[in-house]
């Protein structure tokens, strides 16, 4: 008795030994594979592009292959449908106060007024709570880690959207025999978001995938 | 009483289909698993998948080629940051000034003009010493002017710096006279830089070096 345990006891750390890594290496490869050539297409036009990880928790801002800025992501929850392993494209972004671009009042300059104000829209005044609209129905939510009393009141609010708003939406399109999929990416700190905000403009293309 | 066991009942059977409702879009949107994975491969085929690593690092080849391969430029426009770069290693690092982001209407509402730099990949198209700027119509409207309708009017030497970069569409890599204006965003898309840095810049770079604006 005592030895048929042990001989089952073996016999899982075998399987967990040897068969369980070689599946996770080739449900690896083809992703991979499959990214290499997606990338390649994006990578073949002058335009950026941007690369989620969503298993390793990384955002890459990307051009000719070439990684322009990578921002670390705290934490990936996901609704509904993966994203498609083929390029999305932002539609738009939204945000509860958009950043406003300054008009400029012609011959206001500074030589007829005296005084110098800086009419530009800087890193700062991009926001750090904003949702991405991809394309095939694709929502990003993008937030940083609350710190402080507001931020984690912001966080609640967000939180109560994301578990109880989203997959009721979600419900809705399928009802309309539409796919849909939502993913909340959470990064460490506030620039990251805003830098996040600045890099993805409206048209951009990029890859999702599950690495 | 009656009533107010009524309501009681009608509050507790909305709660209850509320409740049922949300349920049922929880599970039916609970994260499905990765889709779209390639057609024909068998977990654990050791042929299929050093077939499918050999394809995956012979791509990951063909896009490395496509990076640059000597002195290229990168601007980081949030930060107002300019880094030239050989390979991997870099070579300078400077703080520039990029598009402002600001809009420009003409009287009237025929034209409008945004301010930004654009972002991608470009190529140095021109080089000039001592470039003398020649202000598109957007510069006299800024400053309430009539747009002269004799060319030598819209010259105006000394302004630009010593060097100038042309990267295509009237936008330039070139100096400036507000050198304490340097980190901020204040340009009409144009990338200002610093003369000492505007030298090296100028120096190192060649017609078609690349440059990666983000």
């Amino acid at each position: 008795m005592r030895q048929s345990g042990r001989l089952l006891k073996w016999a899982v750390v075998c399987f967990i030994g040897i068969f369980l890594p070689a599946r996770g290496l080739d449900q690896r490869a083809p992703l991979e594979n499959r990214l290499a050539k997606e990338e390649l297409l994006l990578a073949k036009t002058p335009s950026l592009y941007f690369v989620l990880f969503t298993k390793s928790k990384v955002l890459a801002l990307k051009s000719r292959g070439m990684i322009l800025q990578e921002w670390k992501v705290k934490s990936v929850k996901a609704w509904g449908d993966g994203a498609p392993l083929s390029p999305l494209t932002l539609e738009k972004k939204s945000t509860l106060f958009p950043p406003k671009r300054t008009k400029i009042q012609p011959a206001r300059n500074e030589e007829e007024t005296g005084e110098f104000e800086l009419e530009a829209l800087e890193l700062k005044d991009m926001p750090s709570r904003f949702s991405l609209f991809m394309s095939q129905l694709i929502r990003v939510y993008v937030h940083p880690q609350a710190k402080g009393f507001f931020p984690r009141l912001g966080n609640f609010g967000h939180l109560l959207a994301w578990n109880f708003w989203v997959p009721v939406q979600n419900l809705i399109f399928q009802m309309r025999k539409r796919d849909f999929g939502a993913l909340d990416i959470k990064l460490e700190k506030k620039d990251d978001c805003q830098s996040v905000y600045w890099a993805l403009f409206d048209g951009i293309q990029g890859l999702i995938f599950p690495l | 009483m009656k009533n107010k066991k009524r309501l009681r009942l009608a509050i507790l059977a909305s709660v209850a289909i509320v409740v049922v409702f949300e349920a049922v879009a929880i599970i039916v949107a609970w994260p499905r698993g990765d889709s779209g994975l390639p057609i024909g491969f068998e977990p654990g085929d050791q042929k299929a998948l050093a077939k499918l690593e050999a394809e995956t690092s012979s791509v990951r080849k063909k896009i490395a080629a496509l990076g640059p391969k000597g002195v290229h430029i990168v601007i980081d426009s949030a930060r107002n940051q300019l880094t030239l770069k050989s390979g991997k290693d870099t070579l300078l690092q400077a703080v520039v000034s990029c598009g402002s982001g600001s809009v420009l209407e003409e009287p009237g509402g025929k034209r409008t003009w945004i301010f930004d730099t654009p972002r991608g990949e470009f190529q140095v198209k021109s080089k000039i010493v001592d470039p003398t700027w020649i202000k598109p119509d957007w510069a006299f409207i800024e400053e309430g002017k009539e747009i002269p309708k004799n060319r030598e009017e819209r010259y105006e030497p000394g302004v630009l710096g010593d060097y100038a970069l042309g990267f295509g569409d009237g936008y330039f890599i070139h100096g400036t006279l507000y050198t304490r204006l340097l980190g901020r965003s204040v340009t009409h898309g144009c990338v200002r830089v610093g003369d000492k840095d505007l030298k090296a810049i100028y120096q190192a770079a060649a017609i078609g070096t690349r440059i990666y604006i983000y």
